[in-house]
């Protein structure tokens, strides 16, 4: 990922933006983060957020209109949050928050003439940048009209004491008997701003032009002017006014642009979405005496606040909540991680992990695709050499051997020379329902006597893994296969095989097997027990195959329990993007998360959905075992096992090869040595990733004179054989019924010389 | 990564060496880095034991440390 596609990628999300509120400030004060402080009753962090953006808080806050107010997206929910009230509290109850800091001093002098908010608010905002301010003002003391307001409103002690701050920030006041044209004349400094929301002699007045609505400069160089009639709240657009100046100035004084890259004001433009459904209207709280909130009513104000936020995607993203951020934050991860010359790359582990579903594309306002994220930025890490060995290592060997000899396999039906449609299972429904695949396959072969079938893996492994060049190189071949046999319809049982073909080789023409046997009919009974379907993740996309698995259980009469997100929002059981191979304990999460979601059993046509989903306990059905119940296997039964997947593809290639009086040739000649495995071994070679397979292999070559270890106490006997990347060791003792399996694990560190 | 590894039970023979393992000097090599290490080794083949408890800790966390590097 370079600077401009992070740009590009960080621009997509809109978590960052304002909340409406602050959106709908023209001090951009952070509402949300103060009435979400209040709410707390966290006065004094309250206080702070206000201070961090107001020029004279104690005086701001009292006098404040809220224009926020309008924006609050709680408008229609009860009515928005009341946070001019909230202010008033807060600042009434909190004392200020020590020194105000100035940057270091700076020579050229501003005059402000007037000392009403705008006028203050300009003296402010440029003292605390250094500038040496003097503010001319009417009167024995300044403030203008804030000097006429009632003690309840603004008690005048609290005016002297902000204004004494004003002076301890090396703003001078001067006692003037007019504020003329005179005074400005006779002024050295180096600008000038006038206070329209003071009493300005005529004569001043009339000097005056319209200024520039955007910087409030004049026609004449280093003047500027605020606080105009005409504006829509009397206090806040003054105050407005007056920082707009003040930014101006700070520019003007430094000979910079008065408009380059300036922030206009957002008048409450905002792209923050904000998800309403579902959230209760709550009234809003009226204050019981004349003097506004108390503070335990502000704290019920205040725990009204939406607390607006987009994270839609986030919401419904286990992968994307485990990591504590958002897709922007995400980006900005993912390119450190690229970027990174010498060091850890902290990273690889979280781009790995995304199941590359797509929920959160579908969910965000803008389309945000994670998984396309994660995908370049793998397929970046491959290029570069710097993919994790490990990451995806068992998938892709499944893969791999899928494919191999001992496991693919494409023919015509028997008797046929020729095929108009191909049965393809998909590695999984054949290595996790075999008796299932062949039952399936004869019923295809009812409908369409001219089906032939193919054993084999589409290489979505590959492909999640960012392995492009192997990705690709399989599809050619696989293409070539299949022109082999006369280009035959592609019928698959499998919602990623549908996914991958459709979009990596259109020509294929594939579709669903679902499809096919909801246009043929279906003689099957329903369990009576509602259902919770769960489309897999790559059915999203396909509305077509999703409405005929609906339409072939509605025609078996079986009761769908609700599950919310389904269809188009459906989740990952945990198994996509590969995300248990790089990140094994947050799929297990996120497949606990997904059954959660409902009470009902779980029913699913995606054999890897049944095979993960059961993996948490819950009684997770495949659609066979509805579609065909003389083979149903029951809900409860756990899933089928790394293991016995690879021996279940060698079975069912053999019998459909015997359907040919075929049989698979030479067989691996480690195959048939014979294991007793207990089922808390089988449980430990499953989680370690290590197959009966490996255990096998291990064995045959110590059985043919491979060196071992043997325990000189109880007979105890450890072999070990590098397989490819990994070395397996196995601990077991020789039996009558084969070897007794004990333990087994693995690594890929290699030892100069050899193992054992 | 460092140095001695050594599990509690020595007890074990190589086969067909008929020899009791010992502590002996190993290199262990991963993505191109290199670790002199102390394992039991068959003092006459050479042969090197990896223990699971070995394996599955410290030598897990290094191969780890060394893909992310
Ligand atoms: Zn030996």
């Amino acid at each position: 990922m370079d600077q401009k596609e992070l740009r590009e990628w960080e621009a997509k999300c809109i978590q960052e933006e304002p909340p409406a509120c602050r959106a709908g400030c023209p001090l951009n004060v952070d509402a949300r983060a103060f009435v979400l402080s209040m709410a707390r009753g966290d006065l004094d962090a309250a206080r702070a957020v206000l201070e961090k953006s107001m020029p004279l808080a104690a005086v701001t806050a009292r006098l404040c209109e809220a224009p926020c107010e309008v924006y609050c997206i709680r408008k229609d929910l009860g009515g928005a949050i009341a946070v001019g009230g909230l202010e008033r509290l807060c600042i009434r109850e909190t004392s200020p928050k020590g020194k105000i800091p100035r940057l270091p001093a700076r020579p050229r002098k501003v005059a402000v003439i007037g000392s009403g908010p705008s006028s203050l608010t300009v003296a402010f905002d440029l003292a605390r940048k250094g500038h040496p301010i003097s503010v001319y003002h009417l009167g024995e003391k300044p403030g203008g009209w804030l000097r006429g307001l009632d003690e309840s409103i603004l008690p005048q002690s609290v005016l002297d004491a902000e204004l004494q701050r004003l002076g301890s920030l090396h703003v001078t006041f001067v006692a003037v008997p007019a504020l003329d044209a005179a005074l400005i004349e006779a002024h050295p400094a180096d600008a000038v701003y006038v206070g329209q929301d003071d009493t300005i002699a005529p004569d001043l007045l009339d000097l005056l032009t319209p200024p520039d609505p955007e910087t409030m400069a004049l026609e004449r160089p280093g003047w500027f002017t605020g606080g105009l009639a005409g504006r829509e709240f009397r206090f806040i657009s003054a105050v407005s006014q007056g920082r707009e100046a003040a930014v101006s100035i700070d520019r003007f004084l430094q000979n910079a642009s008065l408009t380059s890259s300036r922030v206009p004001l957002r008048d409450g433009r905002t792209d923050l979405f904000t998800q309403t459904f579902g959230i209760e209207p709550v009234e809003r709280v009226v204050p019981s005496g004349q003097g506004g909130f108390t503070r335990d009513e502000a704290v019920r104000e205040a725990g009204r606040c939406i607390d607006c936020q987009c994270l839609e995607c986030v919401k419904h993203c286990v992968y994307l909540a485990e990591h504590g951020g958002y897709p922007k934050s995400y980006a900005r991860r993912v390119f450190n991680n690229s970027a990174i010359v010498q060091g850890m790359r902290q990273a690889n582990t979280f781009i790995n992990s995304c199941s590359m579903c797509g929920q959160c594309e579908t969910l965000c306002p803008n389309d945000f695709s994670m998984a396309d994220m994660c995908l370049d930025a793998r397929r970046e890490m491959v290029n570069l050499n710097r993919m994790p060995p490990s990451a995806h290592w068992f998938a892709l060997e499944e893969m791999r051997s899928a494919k191999d000899a001992q496991a693919a396999l494409i023919r015509h039906a028997p008797g046929a020379s020729a095929s108009d449609a191909i049965f393809f299972p998909g590695c999984q429904l054949a290595g996790i329902r075999p008796e299932q695949t062949l039952r399936l396959y004869d019923r295809l072969l009812e409908i369409e006597p001219r089906t032939g079938i193919w054993l084999d893996c589409c290489a979505a492994p590959a492909h999640w893994a960012g392995r492009q060049e192997e990705f690709v190189a399989i599809l050619s071949e696989m293409e070539k296969i299949w022109s082999g046999m006369g280009r035959p319809m592609v019928v698959t049982a499998c919602s990623t095989c549908l996914k991958m073909f459709r979009e990596h080789l259109p020509a294929f023409g594939a579709v669903s097997v679902w499809t096919l046997l909801s246009e043929s009919g279906v003689q099957a009974s329903s369990t009576g027990r509602p259902l919770a379907l769960s489309d897999p993740c790559t059915s999203r996309h396909d509305a077509q195959t999703r409405d005929a698995v609906r339409s072939l259980l509605a025609r078996l009469g079986q009761p769908l329990a609700e599950l919310p997100m389904s269809g188009e929002l459906t989740e990952c059981c945990g198994f996509g993007g590969l995300m248990d191979n790089a990140n094994p304990a947050l799929a297990r999460k996120v497949a606990q998360a997904r059954v959660a979601q409902s009470e009902a059993d779980f029913l699913t046509y995606c054999a890897m959905c049944r095979e993960q989903l059961s993996r948490t306990g819950k009684p997770v059905l495949h659609i066979l075992d509805l579609l065909f119940p003389e083979t149903a296997r029951p809900a409860q039964e756990p899933p089928a096992g790394i293991s016995a997947r690879r021996v279940n593809r060698r079975r069912l290639k053999d019998e459909l090869l015997a359907r040919h009086g075929l049989d698979r040739g030479p067989k691996e000649p480690w195959e048939d040595v014979r294991l007793v495995v207990s089922g808390e071994v089988a449980a430990m070679l499953e989680e370690r990733r290590i197959l009966e397979d490996d255990v096998r292999r291990v064995l045959f070559a110590a059985s043919k004179g491979g060196r071992v270890l043997r325990h000189a106490g109880d007979g105890r006997i450890i072999a070990a054989s590098r397989l490819g990347e990994v070395t397996f060791w196995v601990e077991y003792r020789e039996g009558e019924d084969g070897y007794e399996i004990l333990k087994a694990w693995s690594h890929r560190m290699r030892i100069t010389g050899g193992d054992l | 990564m460092s140095l001695v590894f050594i599990p509690e039970d020595m007890d074990w023979v190589c086969e067909p060496c008929g020899e009791r393992l010992q502590p002996g000097k190993v290199e262990l090599t991963y993505l191109g880095n290199a670790f002199h290490v102390e394992l039991p080794v068959c003092p006459k083949c050479g042969a090197v034991y990896i223990y699971e408890e070995l394996a599955l800790g410290r030598i897990h966390e290094v191969e780890q440390l060394l893909e992310d590097k």
